[in-house]
């Protein structure tokens, strides 16, 4: 957050602070701490095919994972680096570390982990919401690898499978021989390529045929060390009839020099299921936040992905559904929040690929403190789609005049009987809506907040109610010293 | 190229079954087949945003703006679509691929010879200006005040201002300051050369009022430039017409400065040619300048239609309103309409819309329709903009018809009030009943049948009821 730079002063702070309770404590970015590293500092930087072996060895891989490893870090090699979207020239790829190993073995049970690693999860209130039974299932990495996992034994009694994605590949090499790689091949874009040569940790899922997971399971992703690359790597297969919610939280202490995250996520929607997937990505102000993600959904499957980019230093995101069956729909709400010195590239790209199928986007970002938030998204109408139908839609919020916001709406239609609608707003906060608010009392900083809070808000009203609390505390935190 | 690489990877008929780019398992080798290895095999990287443009081995990055082309080390992407790249050398632009963000939608194989000079093969398009008091024309091969308000911003631009001025083909419409033109100028261009290219400046003095019609007819590959130079306070409107054979291919830009206080109203017409592709771009010398960027297209079978727009919003409290409305009928016609609006932080005070709706008569034909808004400050009255390509609607065909319309002038109604809003919007009588005459002429070339007549006095009604009704 840019909070550790505005220009506020500490009365200011309190008065806040003395108003929002829950925000006590929040005054600089919340989880900017850093542990005691001694896993990261022995671990090695830069890239090479020693580091791939290296990496596959430790985890024991099959062979095939190997050569896939291998093969994506020739490609990885070979692509460009994008000419579009972020800067990313400074990004070091020879000083990153690949592989940071933080604990021994997984853990079952929280008491189990080491002291400081358990600390950490304690201040992001993970075994918290676990206790309160928010969520079935709780899966937490740590650096390169899940530390902590644990799933709601009447789920496991129905078949779900939900494990750290090493653990997933001993136990279920079946079912990654035959996804894994399926949704977003190891040559998609240089960093997929990248994810797929050092991947290490995210989340597998599985659900059976017509098993409704009522409560969502939730993953929590830190990363410690400095000049750390997390690499995970998640596959959610839901079989047919199926539901399940998937929310993902990341966070990451404040170092001079800057990490990357680059995760790549394959989701497999099959016939009449339905998947939706929530991230709230929170990385603090230096982390590169390069990730792909991927959806396919089946005949009459709905894919959902509910995507909040508040943190990172740059984010270029965009969460993909691939409509492969006739009635299928894929829906995106995305937001994104761009403090000072952050540029959101975040967008959603849908692909219709047979007919009959809809999609939606829906687009809210705010800009402040000379941030820049960009919405970059592609729709898609293949021949042989007719009859689909997409509406895009994207609001954008400035609160002051050195921000900047960008509208990039690809839309790519070769079938005729479709209907594609596209429309984006613009709009500054109305000293009308501020003046109102202050003339009932509000200071202006509050009233600023509220006016952001309304703007995002038929997109929190989707989230889990925790996640939901979580975004506007994030949001009244951004806008903190947004105002004079 | 694309079709004979293999996918390494299972399941999903992702990339060469779907002839997407953005997947490109299993094509590292052909990458490594192209020139140079490097920037030019740009994969799509992140996969959201991957623009699939079937066929290319690789796929084209969906950056407006492609490399900066004062880039601090490579890959750093060009901050505003500002920075593409401007030239009068035709040597600045590479010979377009057909991969390249600025040419991906346009069949590039009908225009290649656009994008060499000719020297001395080329000719000059013919041009009669219907002069009036206060308006003066000349033509030569090359003139002062031209290059004054236009830039080329791409290769086919280069080559047709080098043409033009092979060819001596440059002419100068003046208007006078303060004149105050009851009759619009008419400026017919006429093109019967294999090859042909011309340049036109129109320059609107401080004050005056003028409306400046361009009738393009003819056939041949034409390359060819506008600008309008639009003094302070000035009011001027720019009608160019695109009425060729159904060979012609055009390759255009137009350019226009606006100047302070001034207003300028840009209205392109396109409805005949094999490929009319049209650029124009807005620029304001000063602040207070208003622009009105209005298009009507109707693109038949074979046809390829494109307009592109960018507004570049630096002068302050300017305004710009853009509307391009477009109708297609027939196996592979096509439409692309691509607007760009740019709010540079100096531009306090802007305020800019954009629209562009595209109605599909029949089975077969495509529109692409990309609106792009880059915004550097929020001190603005209001940006945004709206796109939509939708079919003929059958309810409101219904409605007609349970009216006691017969099918064929229901059509012809519905489509009567999609344009009726835009043609309303260009103000010059002669060239809305012509439009309305050319556009009845398609239709009716569309369903084959006659003149139905004059049409029940209940359309009116009707067709003002429709106007309104959301396409």
């Amino acid at each position: 957050m840019s909070t550790d730079t505005s220009p506020q002063t500490p009365a200011e702070l309190n008065d806040i602070e003395a108003r929002n309770p829950e925000l006590v404590g929040l005054g600089t970015y919340q989880y900017g701490w850093a542990d005691p590293d001694a896993a990261g500092e022995t671990a090695r930087r830069g890239l090479s095919e020693d580091v791939v072996r290296d990496i596959s060895a430790r985890k024991s891989e099959p062979e095939w994972m190997l050569r896939m490893r291998l093969k994506a870090l020739k490609m990885f090699g070979r692509k460009p680096m994008p000419d579009w979207g972020s800067d990313l020239s400074e990004i070091d790829f020879e000083n990153i570390k690949y592989f940071v190993k933080s604990t021994e073995k997984q853990a079952t049970s929280w008491d189990e982990l080491p002291a400081d690693i358990k600390n950490t999860y304690d201040r992001l209130g993970i075994p918290e919401a676990e206790k309160q039974r928010l969520v079935a299932g709780v899966a937490a990495q740590y650096e390169s690898e899940v530390v902590y996992h644990q799933i709601n034994e009447e789920l496991e009694r129905q078949g779900v499978i939900f494990l750290d994605t090493d653990s997933g590949l001993r136990e279920h090499p079946e079912l990654f021989q035959e996804y894994f790689g399926s949704v977003i091949p190891p040559g998609d874009n240089k960093f997929a390529a990248l994810n797929t040569a050092v991947w290490s940790g995210g989340s597998f899922i599985y659900v059976p045929p017509g098993v409704h997971v009522e409560i969502p399971l939730q993953a929590y992703f830190r990363i410690n060390t400095e000049n750390m690359g997390q690499f995970e790597r998640t596959l959610i297969i839901a079989d047919e009839g199926s539901y399940v919610h998937y929310v993902e939280g990341c966070t990451a202490p404040i170092y001079k020099s800057d990490s990357l995250h680059s995760a790549v996520v394959e989701i497999v929607v099959k016939k009449n299921a339905r998947v939706r997937y929530t991230t709230i990505q929170n990385w603090s102000n230096n982390v590169y936040n390069l990730v792909t993600k991927r959806a396919t959904a089946a005949e009459g499957a709905t894919m959902e992905w509910i995507d909040g980019n508040i943190g990172s230093k740059v984010t270029m995101k965009y969460p993909a559904i691939f409509l492969m069956g006739e009635h299928a729909k894929g829906e995106t709400l995305s937001i994104a929040f761009a403090g000072e010195g952050q540029h959101q590239d975040a967008g959603a790209k849908m692909v219709h690929a047979a007919p009959h199928t809809s999609s939606s986007i829906i687009s809210k970002s705010v800009a402040r403190g000379g941030g820049r938030s960009s919405y970059r998204g592609l729709v898609q109408v293949l021949e042989g789609a007719g009859h689909s139908a997409s509406t895009v839609r994207c609001d954008a919020l400035l609160v002051d005049s050195i921000s900047r916001s960008d509208t990039y709406p690809y839309v790519d239609v070769r079938e005729d009987d479709v209907s594609m609608g596209h429309e984006a707003t613009v709009s500054k906060v109305s000293e009308d809506q501020l003046f109102y608010l202050m003339s009932r009392g509000m200071a202006e900083d509050e009233a600023m907040a509220m006016i952001v809070r309304g703007f995002i808000e038929p997109i929190a009203r989707e989230l889990p109610m925790e996640y939901a609390l979580e975004l506007n505390r994030l949001i009244e935190l951004q806008m903190e010293g947004a105002v004079g | 190229m694309a079709d004979t690489s293999n996918s390494t990877t299972t399941s999903i008929p992702t990339d060469e079954a779907l002839g997407l780019d953005g997947l490109d398992a299993g094509r590292e080798d052909l990458a490594l087949d192209l020139p140079g290895g490097a920037p030019a095999t740009l994969t799509a990287p992140l996969s959201g945003a991957s623009v699939p443009d079937g066929g290319s081995p690789v796929g084209s990055a969906p950056a407006q703006h492609g490399l900066n082309a004062h880039s601090h080390g490579a890959g750093v992407p060009a901050t505003n679509r500002a920075e593409r790249r401007t030239s009068f050398d035709v040597a600045d632009f590479p010979v377009p691929s057909g991969r390249e963000e600025d040419w991906r939608f346009t069949p590039i194989e009908r225009a290649r010879d656009l994008f060499e000079p000719a020297g001395a093969s080329v000719s000059g398009l013919r041009v009669e200006v219907s002069t009036a008091d206060g308006v003066t024309h000349r033509r030569g091969s090359s003139d002062a005040s031209a290059g004054k308000g236009f830039v080329p911003g791409d290769r086919a631009a280069a080559v047709a201002w080098a043409d033009a001025a092979s060819a001596g083909a440059v002419d100068v419409v003046d208007i006078a300051a303060e004149a105050d033109l009851a009759e619009p100028v008419l400026v017919r261009v006429a093109s019967d050369a294999p090859r042909s290219a011309g340049h036109l400046v129109v320059r609107a003095g401080a004050y005056s009022r003028a409306t400046v019609v361009l009738d393009h007819s003819g056939s041949g590959h034409v390359g060819s430039g506008v600008e309008a130079v639009v003094g302070e306070g000035a009011h001027l409107v720019v009608v160019s017409v695109h009425q060729w054979e159904d060979d012609a291919v055009h390759l255009a830009q137009h350019d226009l400065l606006v100047g302070r206080d001034a207003t300028v109203k840009h209205v392109v017409v396109t409805l005949g040619g094999s490929l009319v592709r049209v650029g124009s771009t807005v620029r304001y010398a000063g602040p207070g300048g208003d622009a009105t960027l209005l298009g009507v297209y109707f693109s038949d079978a074979g046809q390829h239609l494109e307009h592109r727009s960018f507004v570049d919003h630096e002068a302050a409290n300017c305004r710009s309103n853009v509307t391009y409305k477009g109708a297609l009928q027939g196996e592979t016609a096509r439409a692309v309409w691509v607007g760009d609006v740019l709010i540079r932080a100096s531009a306090l005070g802007t305020d800019t819309y954009e629209l562009n709706r595209n109605l599909v008569l029949t089975d077969g034909a495509r529109a692409d329709s990309v609106p792009n808004l880059e915004i550097e400050t929020g001190e603005i009255v209001g940006a945004g903009h709206a796109s939509a390509t939708g079919r003929f609607d059958d309810e409101q065909l219904f409605y007609l018809q349970s009216r006691g319309i017969p099918e064929d002038q229901a059509r012809r109604m519905v489509v009567r009030a999609f344009f009726a809003d835009v043609l309303q919007q260009i103000g010059v009588r002669s060239i809305t009943d012509q439009l309305m005459a050319a556009i009845e002429a398609e239709l009716e070339l569309a369903d084959g049948s006659g003149d139905e007549g004059d049409l029940p006095v209940v359309a009116d009604g009707v067709e003002a009821e429709l106007a309104g009704a959301r396409l």
